[in-house]
């Protein structure tokens, strides 16, 4: 156990001095992974936050259930009750048609004489907020309260949200196929940057292998060079999302006016960071190992 | 300890380099194994060091038969080896410090005994004070001695050496020499190729090739 460390240790110690010997071409190689990767993640960022606002949105949706102009007051209190008794209703809210009249005249600044209107056009209305997002639940009450006697029209306010949220789902497919392409391409530019490192190294791995060197003790630094590109590249993209956080927040701050401090952007949790920092040392073992060890494989002793 | 039996090596479509090789060397032994150009002689070291494999017949080292051995068992069997070829094979952009120790690294050994060995080895080959200097600063004589640093410090049973004073004046080739005997007397096995065996102060055994073919397997004493 102890020896195997140790050759481990050898072997991060001369992947170190390697990539310190080649520090510019090392750094160019962590900033690709660093930039291919910061793609799909922004993208998912986005969706993540975009996801998480219409939620926020869903959640405050109302149903708006207008009411025919002749209702008496005992439908009223029966479709009230009806509502009230629904497990997926949260808040019932009862606007009498004159209190929206006066609400309307305030916000519009005229009056019913000024207007010409001789009496109230609008009905009285329930105001009901969910407490389920569940499309077949809420099509089932919608179903439910537009049978009831007096109930004039039913309008979910949520239609476009599911419009929203479907689309949400086509961009995160989109973004993982996106995601999977740019993976294989990063596997292709590690796999290449590490077989012209063998092809750099070729006289140590000739000379290394005639005097008892085995394959894996010829591979571990290459291996491990991959992580350090891998775990570079990760913290690359860390500092990207991080600072295109920022810059989103800062735009969506000028229009706080107009969504009132709803689109806030939050960035990827930990356990995100700590899945993209483990993916992206992933792709730097897998490329590095397939292309050393072929390469490797590929190189005859010298005469 | 090694035994050649009727070993021939040859590579597709080319006549066989070796043709019918047997001959055994002992533990110890000094052996120079000589001939002209192109006779062979390179590449019966590649087949003593299991670098290259027989085409035929059977190589025995320590009653292990190489061609039963699994080819990840190779690197381990090299280790019992300390080659040293008619290139050197130095890395040129290490110290020869890390030349020397490479070896000792392939075999797993501390960074203390790293230290303490290789100034050893350089020690013994007179370039200690060169520990820090890259190989392409040391004259031809020099950078051979380093080649032998680097195959002795992990102490092997067998020193292997391919025409080591080729290209070397008398006085630099006579100080080289000097450093395998004194190997062979405190009981290591020697092989050196050379066009033609050397007045050698102790005994040794000439194995003469010529075209591929074992002509003259004899031990010879000579001097003393």
């Amino acid at each position: 156990m102890f020896h195997y460390l140790r050759n481990h240790i050898q072997a991060f110690f001369r992947a170190i001095i390697r990539v310190k010997s080649n520090w510019p071409s090392s750094i160019i190689m962590i900033l690709v992974i660093g930039i291919t990767l910061c793609l799909p993640a922004t993208g998912f960022l986005l969706v993540e936050n975009a996801s998480k606002l219409s939620s926020k949105i869903e959640y405050e949706a109302e149903i708006s259930i207008f009411l025919n102009k002749s209702i008496s007051q005992d439908q009223i209190d029966f479709i009230r009750s009806a509502l009230e008794q629904s497990p997926a209703v949260k808040k019932v809210n009862f606007e009498p048609k004159i209190k929206a009249w006066e609400k309307l005249q305030e916000k519009l600044k005229i009056n019913s004489l000024d207007a010409g209107i001789s009496e109230n056009p609008l009905p009285d209305a329930f105001f009901v907020t969910l407490n389920t997002l569940d499309s077949n639940i809420v099509d089932s009450l919608y179903n439910d309260i537009k049978v009831l006697e007096g109930v004039k029209e039913v309008i979910i306010d949520s239609g476009w949200l599911k419009k929203l949220r479907s689309l949400l789902y086509l961009i995160k497919a989109g973004l993982l196929v996106l995601g999977a392409l740019l993976a294989m391409v990063l596997t292709v530019v590690i796999g290449n940057t590490i077989r012209l490192q063998t092809l750099t190294h070729q006289k140590e791995i000739e000379v290394s292998r005639l005097i008892g060197a085995t394959d894996s003790f010829i591979l571990r630094p290459f291996i491990y060079t991959g992580i350090f590109y891998g775990i570079g590249g990760s913290f690359v993209t860390i500092g990207l999302l991080t600072i295109i956080i920022e810059l989103f927040n800062r735009i969506a701050f000028k229009f706080e006016s107009i969504f009132g401090g709803l689109i806030i952007f939050s960035n990827l949790t930990p356990s995100k960071y700590i899945f993209l920092a483990i993916f992206a040392t992933a792709l730097g073992i897998l490329a590095s190992y397939f292309s050393a060890s072929r390469s490797i494989r590929t190189i005859k002793n010298i005469d | 300890m090694i035994k050649f039996n009727s070993v021939f090596k040859g590579y597709p479509g080319t006549k066989d380099i070796l043709q019918n090789i047997s001959f055994e060397i002992d533990s110890g032994e000094l052996v120079f194994v000589t001939g002209s150009s192109g006779a062979g002689k390179s590449t019966l070291l590649k087949l003593i060091s299991a670098i290259e494999s027989p085409s035929a017949g059977e190589i025995i080292f320590d009653n292990q038969n190489l061609s039963d051995l699994r080819t990840g068992d190779m690197p381990y069997l090299r280790r019992k080896f300390g080659m040293i070829f008619q290139d050197h094979k130095l890395l040129f952009d290490r110290t020869c410090f890390e030349n020397v120790a490479l070896p000792l690294a392939i075999n797993d050994t501390t960074s203390v005994d790293i230290s303490r060995r290789v100034r050893a080895a350089l020690n013994k080959v007179g370039l200690l004070e060169k520990e820090k200097l890259m190989p392409i600063t040391l004259s031809g004589g020099e950078q051979q001695r380093l080649a032998i640093a680097r195959a002795i410090v992990s102490r092997p049973a067998i020193l292997i050496a391919d025409e080591p004073t080729a290209n070397l004046d008398k006085k630099y080739a006579d100080e080289i020499m000097s450093i395998f005997y004194s190997f062979q007397q405190v009981g290591v096995t020697v092989i050196i190729s050379s066009h033609e065996a050397p007045q050698s102060p102790i005994q040794f055994k000439e194995f003469y090739l010529m075209h591929g073919e074992l002509v003259k397997p004899q031990d010879v004493s000579l001097l003393t």
